[in-house]
């Protein structure tokens, strides 16, 4: 019925724009908000293969993936407030002072 | 046959969605779009009968992860936005890349490939999730649970004002 | 018994040279100095007559064992095997040598005691003298060539010594380097005439080479390179044509020793080793002209230049060359016998004419130039008579020595058909009479030409030196009769008895020829003394003075020697400065070329090692440094600490991964 192309295509282009959107995008915060986007195209993905496979396993690891998706962004915005803090700016070209 | 419709409807809110996530120059109103597009997503679930995972992505997506992101753009007070430029790079590089990547991948999905079983027609039931969630993947689940709260304190510790530091 | 000879007089020079000079008296050098001799004399007599009553034809004694049998390598062939002892051989002609060489030497020994009595070394002449005894004496009694080579070696030494005995005279120093370098290219043939033996035959021994030679174990040729070889060494020591510039220079020695090595023995050593070696010399009828022609002319050529000579002992060193050309002349025509006989004879006039000479320089307070001479009969009443004999020995006048061996030479060559030895040797015998009695005259009669000082201090020689003359003298009249020949009645005696040595040989003459050649030979001699007694005495010497003006080119070349001296100084001596010269220009700038131009490679290469080294080597080492700071500061770049770069390169490693994938599958 739904044809499963569509569901991939639909689930790579979201993803895609994600990818996009991390690397273009210089407000930190938005980067973030694109990664989620990166994050729901994969869901879209296990969700249509699951249900085209016939099998929990996709649901589930959606699941799981979502609950990453939570940690991540708690942690990340955390990471960014205190960074926040420090440098008074949410520029992503201000991170470089991991230079070894 | 509506149910295509209907997917293509949510497939389309999702997309355009995304795209607008990703140009939008005031971070709120990026915010916004991510919270649409979440929601379309969780529609596409519906379409695919997968229901838990559709009600999962409202609640968690759309009503956690949203909402902290608009308290972070509070917080951090994004006012500036400055030229999205990137200076780096060669820009052709940048947009060469995921292009290619997709390319890739594209010709990977659309090429022949072993044909996917049939579909079954309906979709996977909840129970039948829940079941392989608390039997097979017991484990990640409960490693899950320790990570999120893991997460938790960490979130906070990180993000607390360290008083010995701050000038404040 | 014999082998003792030589002993004493080496003990004798070894005691008056090592303690001599410092420790002992003039009496206790010269009772050692001339016992010594005395007992090699007594020796040598007694070793004669127990040997003759023995009537063994020889005797060998080794010493002592020298050389093994032992293989010596042979330029292109099989290497030669030989073993000698030091050995001594006495037979006839052995006798012979040691008696003449003891004898004489005795007398000489005796005289110098009186020449050399004012003189300051000496112990170390004695010493010297002794040496050269012992020197002669193993010469004459070795039983091989290579002790033979020996004592040829030592004479040779002590004529060098002896004749530079005054060294701080430059001239006396000259003449003795002279005589050694002379004798030396004459000691190369010897020695490679040895050489040539031993390659050939494997022996040293003369008697077996005789033997070998006799049953034809050697080839013509290598007969007659050989004999030449040897020849070779006989013409330096004996100074024949073309080695005997040496011996006129040698007059520099004292007196004694001239008449002693230079005159009776060192100089007759030659013809004693033809003698020896008369097998070899026999069978090879080349070398035997060889020998024949070059004595022959050395006497006529000596003779000529004796007759200019101004200074006495000029005189008599050219007649000294002049006569041993008549005994190898002798040899040369095959009969040893005759030879040696002259050599004995001429022993006893020659060193009678030396030492009579030394006499009248003696007495003259050291005058040698005949020109300030003259007139001295009166003053020198022993010297004189004795001098006279040994002149009339010495011309061939019958009744004296001389007469019987020179005759027998004369003989012998007219026999053999070699009517050119004949011609040579009647020609010389009147030069020499005409020389010799030249020189008598000069001294002996005519005004007196020296000058008042050296006229008060004129006297006869001590008796110590005149005895000796008078014996000599009595030698020169009665020494020829032991070879009276047949055909004046006598029975040959010594020729006999020396056959055993030196082969048989018949003189192929009828008895008839043989007085007019006797007669003949008289008759030149004495045409000689009359014709320098015409020249000397009743014109006084002007026919010489107007020959001289009028041919005067000839008599000055005469006079210079014939300019032999500068020609051998041109050629030889200065070719060979020459040659050293340019050997130590190469050895400077070839070889020392090369040894630096070898440390200058080496330097070089050095450097270019080091060059090497410091490019290549650190190079590399460097290299490698500096790749790995290249390499790490590139890739240090990618650890901007822009975390933007990380992702970016998150999603590169997506893409490479996802690229290996497709590719893959």
């Amino acid at each position: 019925m739904i044809p499963i192309n569509s569901v991939l295509g639909l689930g790579l282009l979201i993803f895609f724009i994600g990818l996009f959107g991390v690397l273009f995008r210089k407000n930190l915060v938005i980067m973030l908000m694109s990664l989620e986007l990166l994050l729901n195209g994969i869901n879209i993905l296990f969700a249509g293969l699951g249900r085209r496979l016939g099998s929990p396993k996709g649901s589930v690891f959606a699941l799981f993936v979502i609950i990453m998706a939570v940690s991540e962004a708690a942690v990340g915005f955390a990471l960014v407030l205190s960074y926040f803090r420090e440098k008074k700016t949410s520029d992503a070209d201000e991170l470089n002072e991991l230079k070894g | 046959m509506i149910a295509q419709a209907v997917f293509y409807v949510f497939a389309g809110l999702a997309v355009v969605s995304a795209i607008l996530v990703v140009l939008q120059k005031n971070a709120m109103h990026s915010v916004l779009y991510l919270a649409f597009t979440v929601l379309s997503v969780a529609g596409v679930f519906f379409c695919l009968e997968a229901e838990y995972l559709g009600a999962i992505q409202i609640l968690v997506y759309g009503g956690g992860i949203v909402v902290l992101y608009i308290f972070v753009i509070i917080i951090v007070n994004l006012k500036e936005v400055a030229r999205e430029k990137r200076k780096l790079f060669p820009k052709v590089f940048i947009i060469g890349l995921p292009i290619v990547l997709l390319a890739e991948i594209s010709a990977v999905i659309f090429a022949s490939r072993p044909a996917l079983p049939s579909a079954s027609g309906t979709g996977v039931a909840f129970r039948t999730v829940a079941e392989e969630l608390f039997s097979t993947y017991l484990i990640p689940f409960e490693l899950a649970s320790m990570l999120l709260l893991a997460v938790l304190i960490g979130a906070i510790i990180i993000a607390r004002r360290k008083l010995l530091h701050d000038p404040d | 018994m014999f082998i003792w000879i030589p002993l004493f007089p080496l003990l004798g020079a070894a005691a008056n040279g090592v303690f001599g000079i410092r420790y002992f008296s003039r009496r206790a050098v010269h009772t050692i100095g001339v016992g010594t001799v005395g007992l090699s004399f007594l020796l040598s007599a007694l070793s004669f007559t127990g040997w003759t009553r023995s009537a063994v034809p020889y005797v060998v004694t080794k010493i002592y064992s020298w050389v093994p049998r032992s293989l010596i390598p042979v330029l292109g062939g099989r290497p030669a095997s030989v073993s000698f002892d030091f050995a001594l051989r006495y037979d006839s002609l052995a006798a012979v040598m040691t008696l003449v060489v003891t004898g004489v030497g005795l007398l000489i020994h005796v005289y110098s005691v009186g020449y050399m009595a004012r003189e300051k070394s000496y112990a170390r002449y004695f010493a010297y003298l002794n040496l050269f005894t012992f020197a002669m004496l193993l010469l004459v009694l070795a039983a091989n060539l290579a002790v033979m080579f020996i004592g040829w070696e030592g004479v040779g030494l002590c004529s060098y010594l002896l004749i530079g005995f005054w060294f701080t005279r430059d001239a006396a120093a000259n003449a003795g380097k002279k005589a050694f370098i002379t004798n030396r290219v004459g000691d190369f043939g010897f020695l490679l005439g040895i050489g040539l033996l031993v390659s050939s035959l494997g022996t040293v021994d003369t008697a077996e080479i005789s033997a070998l030679v006799g049953r034809g174990a050697l080839g013509r040729g290598t007969a007659t390179a050989a004999a030449l070889l040897l020849f070779l060494g006989a013409i330096g020591k004996s100074a024949q044509i073309p080695l005997y510039t040496w011996l006129p220079d040698a007059m520099e020695g004292p007196t004694p020793v001239s008449a002693l090595i230079h005159a009776a023995t060192m100089v007759t050593a030659g013809v004693y080793m033809v003698a020896r070696l008369n097998a070899l010399f026999s069978f090879s009828g080349t070398a035997l002209t060889v020998v024949a022609y070059v004595g022959a002319l050395t006497a006529v050529y000596a003779a000529t230049l004796g007759l200019v000579q101004h200074d006495i002992k000029r005189v008599l060193a050219y007649s000294t060359i002049s006569q041993i050309g008549y005994m190898f002349g002798a040899a040369g025509v095959g009969a040893f016998g005759a030879g040696i006989f002259h050599l004995l004879t001429h022993a006893f006039f020659k060193s009678l004419l030396f030492l009579g000479a030394g006499s009248v320089i003696h007495a003259l307070s050291g005058e040698q130039d005949m020109r300030k001479m003259g007139g001295l009969r009166a003053s020198l009443p022993k010297t004189f008579p004795a001098l006279l004999v040994a002149a009339l020995a010495i011309s061939g006048v019958p009744g004296f020595s001389g007469f019987f061996s020179k005759d027998e030479i004369l003989a012998s060559a007219f026999a053999a058909r070699q009517y050119g030895i004949w011609a040579l040797g009647i020609l010389g015998a009147g030069l020499t009479a005409f020389y010799v009695f030249r020189l008598i005259f000069l001294v002996f009669y005519g005004k007196e030409r020296f000058d008042g000082e050296v006229k008060t201090r004129l006297h006869e020689s001590p008796r110590i030196m005149t005895v000796p003359l008078q014996i000599l003298a009595l030698l020169s009249i009665l020494g020829g009769y032991v070879g009276l020949p047949r055909v004046l009645g006598g029975g040959h005696w010594f020729g006999a008895f020396l056959e055993s040595s030196t082969g048989p040989h018949r003189l192929a003459l009828s008895g008839g020829t043989e007085i007019v050649l006797m007669l003949l030979s008289a008759a030149v001699g004495l045409g000689g003394i009359w014709a320098a007694h015409f020249v000397y005495i009743q014109k006084e010497g002007r026919p010489a003075e107007r020959f001289s003006a009028r041919f005067r080119t000839i008599v000055d070349v005469v006079r210079n020697k014939y300019y032999v001296d500068e020609f051998y100084n041109t050629v030889v001596v200065r070719g060979v400065l020459r040659m050293g010269r340019l050997l130590h220009w190469f050895d400077d700038h070839v070889i020392d070329g090369l040894v630096n131009g070898t440390a200058a490679l080496v330097r070089r290469a050095s450097r270019l090692s080091i060059g090497f080294d410091q490019d290549v080597i650190d190079g590399a080492v460097n290299g490698i440094g500096s790749l790995n700071r290249l390499l790490s500061s590139g890739l240090r770049r990618l650890q901007s600490g822009f975390v933007y770069n990380y992702a970016l390169s998150i999603v590169i490693g997506i893409v490479i991964l996802i690229s290996l994938l497709v590719t893959l599958f």
